[in-house]
């Protein structure tokens, strides 16, 4: 399989999605369009496109050339923002992002403890200070109201 | 021309506060660093910092960021000159003579005369900018829903073909952002639309967690674990002085990049990239001694930085005058005018005098500023390099967290930057350009209410897009572009100016 049959296969498959999610929305007349016209257009002119990709995307790259070398580490970085999504507001911004910088420099980067610590807590607690207290722009505090 | 410096008096009133004038020397500081820094380009580094201008009043918010994009396009050049690697993919050309330069002995009068270009090329752009955008604002007024939406698609097409890679590909995430766009409550009828029960994406989904998750997380997810930079050069203070026949070789080349790059700006698409390849193309066309191209001529370094530079303020043109961006970078500048309460259009300029007006005058001292301290402080914006990576992604990745997070309090905005960071991701490895897919989100619903109200004018004819003189001749643009773009699926072609972008985009 090439890179451009594996995409081109992909936005097929979304912009069928698309059309099938959009039947909720009253499509109205050509003369009055309602919420779901645009997006029904658009989602047949990504079919189309898809398609295209699929038909002419023979010649392009097999998808076993790409390069996956930095794979561990998106994963852990992507692993660190879910949490932050999810604990920012539960576990107040410093404390999640002590956690988030102390696992990437830590783990991830095996960084010296020392400079693990002065990093972790210099950024949280300075950001928080630059945003919070300087900026005024709020951000979220823990339980504990940290 | 009297109602013209009469505003542009106004605009310096506007600028020339104390407070104006610290928001635009720490702009144009921070945007050098941003520039400078790998993996922090200026469209994540605006987005980023968009939250830490809320608490400003609109018009020191605008230098502020204003002085973040224009001081990111200069900071570029200086990786480009002494590590030859670009801080952003308009710097690619630099690298080429720039870093020849250093290899001579030379890095100090490449930078000052990248300094000196990107001046020049800056201050005549405003000049442009600012005799240029009324008009059009004006001309604009007689535009009718079918004009902006064949203005609209003209821009998304041409946009397409711009920018590097696949024309088909590009159309996709072209599309994939219009349908980004349609989340959320239709403004028309109040229905939910994708949003899956999910009250927070009523709003839709925010240009700033697309713009920061696809250009800002999918870099860092890209790059991460990667082995730190090689060796930089450190220029000496008394090393920037260029000698009199560098200066005498580089005076026509950055003048002609700056016209050059003023009117490419205004095209949408990757225009300050490829602006400075034409303008490589032709200092070298135009040389007497074009064997030394490649070797470290001055040239070289003069006029793509200047077109660059231009090129970046020819790109406010039409953001300012139609509320029409033309790339990511104004989108994103679109966006926080709008978070602001600001919305440029045709109207802008005649209802906000003071706030266009002072954000021209604030180029001027902004382009000023750069060159005054730029280039004593190039020592210590090159420290910043020293950082490595694997201290820099984590930081970089807390100010997506915070910057994204702060725009509304939204934790699922948040959720939207990781996901448009995961996709963005992938994109890359699948070899897809990016940027299509932050102007589809912020043209999405300006292309749909236009076009629905388009045809309820014409009773659902379709015919209304192609009756109005204005309206078709953006239509012909578009089929025009749409019908190169797809010439390399008929007949095999050769290597061409695209082909030459995407390798520019791919080797940032």
């Amino acid at each position: 399989m090439t890179i451009d049959r594996v995409s081109g296969s992909a936005l097929l498959l979304l912009g069928l999605f698309v059309v099938w999610e959009r039947r909720v929305l009253p499509l109205g007349t050509h003369g009055q369009p309602g919420p779901g016209y645009l997006p029904l257009l658009l989602a047949i002119l990504l079919v189309l496109l898809g398609g295209l990709l699929v038909l002419r995307g023979g010649g392009a790259a097999p998808l076993r050339t790409v390069d996956w070398s930095e794979a561990p580490h998106a994963v852990a970085i992507l692993a660190c923002t879910v949490f932050a999504t999810a604990l920012l507001e539960r576990l107040g911004y410093r404390v999640t992002m002590v956690i988030v910088l102390g696992f990437l420099f830590g783990v991830m980067e095996r960084l010296r403890l020392w400079q693990v610590a002065a990093l972790t807590l210099g950024l949280s607690l300075g950001t928080f200070w630059l945003f919070d207290s300087f900026l005024r722009v709020p951000l979220p505090r823990g339980g504990w109201g940290f | 021309m009297d109602v013209t410096l009469q505003n542009l008096i106004l605009g310096f009133a506007t600028v020339f506060t104390p407070v104006n004038l610290f928001y635009s020397l720490i702009g144009c500081l921070i945007g050098t660093m941003v520039g400078v820094l790998p993996g922090v380009g200026p469209l994540a580094g605006i987005s980023m910092l968009l939250p830490t201008t809320f608490g400003l009043d609109p018009t020191s918010a605008i230098i502020l960021l204003a002085g973040i994009y224009y001081g990111a396009m200069y900071g570029g050049s200086t990786t480009s000159i002494l590590m030859r690697i670009p801080g952003e993919a308009a710097s690619v050309m630099t690298c080429i003579d720039g870093y020849a330069m250093s290899q001579k002995g030379r890095a100090g009068a490449a930078l000052a005369i990248s300094a000196i270009g990107s001046y020049v090329a800056g201050t005549l752009s405003v000049v442009g900018l600012m005799f240029l955008a009324p008009p059009l604002a004006r001309f604009a007024l007689g535009f009718g829903p079918p004009e902006y939406t064949s203005l609209l698609l003209c821009g998304l097409v041409v946009l397409s073909y711009m920018t590097g890679g696949s024309v088909v590909k590009n159309l996709a995430m072209v599309v994939l952002g219009l349908m980004f766009g349609m989340i959320g409550i239709d403004q028309m009828s109040g229905y939910f639309r994708f949003s899956y029960g999910l009250v927070a994406l009523g709003d839709g989904i925010g240009v700033v967690p697309v713009a920061v998750g696809l250009f800002g997380i999918s870099e860092i997810l890209a790059t991460a674990g990667s082995p730190d930079r090689k060796e930089i050069l450190k220029p000496k203070f008394r090393d920037l002085l260029p000698t009199r026949e560098e200066l005498r070789d580089s005076a026509k080349p950055i003048l002609r990049g700056t016209v050059l790059g003023f009117f490419i700006g205004i095209i949408p698409g990757s225009a300050h990239i490829i602006s400075t390849f034409v303008s490589y193309a032709m200092e070298r066309r135009l040389s007497k001694h074009p064997e030394r191209f490649g070797q470290g001529a001055i040239e070289g370094v003069a006029g793509p930085e200047s077109a660059n530079n231009a090129a970046s303020e020819g790109a406010l043109v039409p953001m300012l005058a139609l509320g029409v961006p033309t790339g990511p970078i104004p989108a994103v500048l679109l966006a926080a005018l709008m978070v602001h309460g600001i919305t440029p259009g045709p109207l802008f300029i005649k209802e906000q005098p003071a706030i266009f007006w002072g954000l021209i005058a604030s180029m001027y001292l902004g382009n000023l500023i750069l060159l005054l301290l730029n280039l004593p402080l190039v020592g210590i914006f090159v420290n910043f390099l020293r950082i490595p990576y694997r201290i820099l992604y984590p930081t970089i990745l807390l100010f997506c967290i915070v910057g994204v997070y702060a725009v509304n309090s939204s934790l699922v905005d948040v959720g939207i930057m990781a996901v448009m960071g995961l996709v963005g991701y992938l994109l890359r490895k699948l070899d897809f350009e990016i940027a299509p897919i932050v102007l589809g989100v912020v043209l999405a619903p300006i292309l749909e209410f236009s076009f629905r109200q388009a045809l309820a004018m014409s009773d659902g004819q379709y015919a209304i897009f192609f009756q109005r003189p204005i309206s078709v001749t953006f239509l012909g643009v578009a089929l025009l572009m749409i019908l190169l773009g797809l010439k390399p699926l008929i007949w095999r072609t050769g290597k061409d100016w695209r082909d030459r972008l995407t390798q520019a985009e791919k080797s940032n």
